[in-house]
């Protein structure tokens, strides 16, 4: 296993080299300037020529990314070009709240989906289950920034039960924690339940309950166990994409977090924080991908590294 | 599943446990700043969340009231002379940094000489560039600035280029702030200035939260606190408003109407007339949009009354020049470019167009732009104008345009000063072509003379008529299609007292604002 993942993460090395090239590509096909967006509205085009050069916009592609490179292999991430501020600050200060949401949101969807499917599987077109259907059509359907907006509608605006944006406790992570996961509940829903049926109906289950098993310890342990593999997956997968910050449920719940960084860098063309992001967010996505493959082995005796 | 539901319920209900009540709060809390500032730093005050900032944070030699009109703040007077081109400003004595040093006249050149650095990568040095030696220290042809003299502490002597009679106007502007001497690396987040506010905490993405500075040589603000929450999505600030959470609100365009139909929420409704321009810049220099003709065509081609009405529910006042009405120099009595197709196929005709033309029209993403590019285009169709939209995220649509590769584009323009010349020289004056603000790349030699000689006319009178003047001919020569002035609202909680929305961003220091607290 320490074989395995010692493996892994020598391999992340060149994938996370190739996310920076094209991250690094793309920022100059796309159209905007940096420098543009640092002068405002009026400015003059000497002010722009000196801070090109200051900024070294003008050396040739290979050597910005050069630079930059060496920078990055010295755990330097640069300064924003905006803000002036170390662009690992930037980020360190907002991770953890970014993590904060994507792990109520997670905790949210794996308690609720993991059970809506469990209790859809028990009676197939039951009422529970055709509950579960609409719950699952309703997550899946509605975009999270209306969700996010009925949301505060609801609870904020005319219940008063909860503030509608902002950082905080868990009052302040209740709604958007929800908002955010609620497509993964609806998948999990789906999910767990069509990986429970397949269980249920499965030989082992049969000895189990023939065994006198319990009902609770036949579905909890003999067939949800062996639902857990493409439940891990899915909980993998979105995980990763949730901690890449969750740009539209930070924007509307003004929630402090990476998303909203990221998307400002852009807007900004703040060049550094852009790159500096993606790198990280990418690292992110690969641990949280290792982690994933090493729940499979835990979930299943069947699979092995070695 | 019944039992969970009811634990769930349980949970929410414990943790909610009675949100804040907007009455029983002390603090002050504004929620119109919808980015994060760049910095606190004066020299980085590009935008207007930072500009608001360091408002509230900094002075500078002058200010604006809420009204829009200039006050003396660091200097008490100055003294012009007779060319018009030296002013000496006599500083106010007495006033220290929120750390304890006082302040002098020293750190006034210091202070501009920053801003105009190169290494301090602030970008907006032209407030300054009127200083003789200003603009060639900036560009590192020179290691001082000419023009900036200190003969004692309490007096700086200020040398220009040339005559500028609005001069003092422009160091109002946040960019134009006094900082100390000392400028440590983490300036921009732990701030000191001489302002009517201290810093007490700065959450990036979150809020900024000042106290008042209770040494301020003026009045010491009332409030116990003030609070700007940064709140990104427009709908999210209404509910913060609506929940009680927030004390004023500036209303989304889109939401006019229904903010103006409800009686109760009319009743917290303020209407200021902005200093915005919102219009289409033609780009003077591409293919028949060379033509003057062409250009009054596609002004009477749209019917500004119905789009000023149907797009911002009838708060803009319609334009018939780049002057707002509300400032010296613009004319109420002068009558737009009124709707009509068949003068304005007639134009086209003449112009040697009987088939029309066709042009590429540019918008940002902003919906409102995004609304009024697709109505310009119906009404264009009408006359034989068949524009195509190029929609582009805003840096990029802006790119273009300062680059002179768009024919069309729909923008606005803020002051950032009340004055006439805030709009004449940057959006019209050949020596602001592109990235100056010129985007129509208009060039008129008797309109550049006419506002060469307004900025050095001493005489308020003989000034505004010269703006008038300028004016006029840039309505005739229709460098854009007009549309409107913006009439911005803001909602106000009815327990805030003393707030009134300003004119210029920077214009409100919230001193004198109150709240009145309930049940307690």
């Amino acid at each position: 296993m320490t074989a395995f993942i010692i493996r892994r993460l020598l391999l992340s090395i060149p994938t996370l080299f190739g996310v920076l090239v094209v991250a690094f590509l793309l920022l100059y096909v796309a159209p905007g300037d940096p420098v543009m967006a640092m002068v405002g509205e009026r400015a003059d085009e000497a002010t722009i020529a000196r801070l090109r050069a200051e900024l070294r916009l003008d050396d040739p592609l290979p050597v910005q990314f050069g630079h930059y490179i060496a920078g990055i292999a010295k755990g330097d991430l640069g300064k924003s070009y905006i803000t002036n501020r170390p662009i690992r600050k930037d980020i360190l200060e907002r991770f953890p709240k970014t993590l904060q949401l994507a792990g109520a949101a997670m905790l949210l969807a794996t308690v609720l989906g993991v059970t809506l499917g469990v209790l859809s599987a028990r009676h197939p077109g039951g009422l529970m289950d055709r509950f579960g259907l609409a719950v699952a059509y309703l997550g899946i359907s509605f975009p999270v920034y209306w969700v996010g907006l009925l949301l505060i509608l609801l609870f904020a605006v005319t219940l008063h039960w909860l503030p509608p944006s902002g950082f905080g406790g868990i009052r302040y992570l209740a709604l958007p924690a929800l908002a955010l996961g609620m497509r993964s509940i609806a998948f999990l829903a789906r999910m767990t339940r069509s990986a429970m049926l397949d269980a249920l109906g499965a030989d082992y289950v049969r000895t189990a309950r023939a065994k006198g098993l319990s009902e609770f310890l036949v579905v909890g342990r003999h067939a949800l166990r062996n639902a857990m593999i493409p439940i891990i997956t899915v909980l993998g997968l979105d995980f990763g994409a949730y901690l890449t910050g969750s740009i539209l449920t930070e924007t509307i719940f003004s929630w402090p977090g990476l998303g909203r960084y990221v998307v400002n860098a852009i807007a900004r063309r703040d060049l550094p924080a852009i790159q500096g992001s993606v790198l990280f967010l990418s690292a992110v996505f690969v641990l949280v991908n290792l982690i994933t493959d090493i729940a499979y082995a835990k979930a299943d005796p069947r699979v092995s590294y070695n | 599943m019944r039992r969970w539901t009811a634990l769930l319920l349980a949970v929410l209900a414990i943790a909610c446990g009675g949100g804040a009540d907007g009455a029983t709060r002390r603090t002050i809390i504004d929620s119109r700043d919808n980015y994060d500032p760049r910095s606190l730093d004066p020299a980085l005050s590009t935008d207007v969340p930072t500009g608001r900032a360091v408002g509230y944070l900094f002075d500078g030699l002058t200010r604006f009231t809420p009204e829009a009109s200039v006050e003396p703040a660091l200097a008490t007077r100055w003294d012009v002379s007779p060319g018009g081109d030296i002013y000496t400003f006599h500083l106010r004595r007495g006033v220290h940094f929120s750390d304890g040093t006082p302040f002098v006249a020293r750190q006034v050149a210091l202070s501009w000489q920053r801003v105009l650095d190169p290494k301090v990568k602030g970008g907006r040095g032209w407030p300054l560039y009127p200083i003789k030696g200003a603009k060639e220290f900036a560009d590192g042809k020179s290691s001082r600035i000419d023009g900036l003299a200190v003969p004692d502490d309490s007096t700086i002597v200020v040398t220009l280029k040339e005559p500028f009679a609005i001069f003092p106007k422009l160091l109002a502007m946040p960019v134009a702030s006094i900082a100390p001497d000392r400028i440590p690396a983490n300036f921009g987040e732990a701030p000191v200035g001489t302002g009517p506010w201290k810093l007490v905490e700065w959450k990036h993405d979150d809020y900024l939260l000042f106290a008042p500075n209770r040494k301020y040589w003026g009045t010491v603000p009332r409030a116990d606190s003030l609070k700007a929450r940064i709140i990104a999505e427009p709908s999210t600030a209404v509910a913060e408003f609506e929940s009680g959470n927030v004390d004023v609100l500036q209303i989304p365009q889109g939401d006019i109407q229904s903010w103006q139909e409800d009686t109760e929420r009319k009743k917290l409704l303020h209407s200021t007339p902005s200093l915005e321009l919102v219009y289409v810049a033609i780009n003077t220099t591409r293919g028949p949009l060379r033509d003057v003709r062409v250009r009054q065509a596609l002004n009477m081609a749209i019917d500004r009354r119905i789009l000023v009405r149907n797009l911002i529910a009838g708060r803009g006042d319609l334009a018939s020049g780049v002057i707002p009405p509300s400032l010296p120099g613009g004319v109420k009595t002068r009558i737009g470019y009124q709707f009509d197709t068949l003068q304005a196929k007639k134009l086209l005709r003449e112009a040697g167009y009987p088939n029309g033309i066709d042009v590429d029209l540019w918008t940002s993403t902003n919906p409102i732009y995004v609304r009024i590019a697709e109505t310009l285009q119906g009404y264009f169709q009408l006359s034989g104008i068949r524009a195509k939209i190029v929609q582009r995220e805003s840096a990029a649509a802006r790119e273009a345009a300062r680059k002179g590769q768009a024919d069309l584009f729909v923008k606005d323009w803020y002051a950032d000063y009340p004055d006439a010349e805030n709009f004449l020289y940057p959006l019209l004056h050949s020596a602001n072509k592109g990235v100056g603000g010129n985007v129509s790349y208009f060039q008129n030699a008797q309109f550049d003379s006419l506002v060469t000689s307004a900025r050095r006319e001493q005489d308020e009178t003989k000034r505004v008529a010269l703006y008038t003047q300028a004016d006029q001919l840039a309505f005739e020569q229709a460098p854009m299609v007009f549309l409107y002035f913006y009439n911005e609202l803001n909602a106000v909680q009815p327990w805030i007292k003393g707030f009134v929305p300003p004119v210029i961003f920077n214009g409100q220091p919230w001193t004198t604002v109150t709240k009145t607290t309930v049940g307690k």
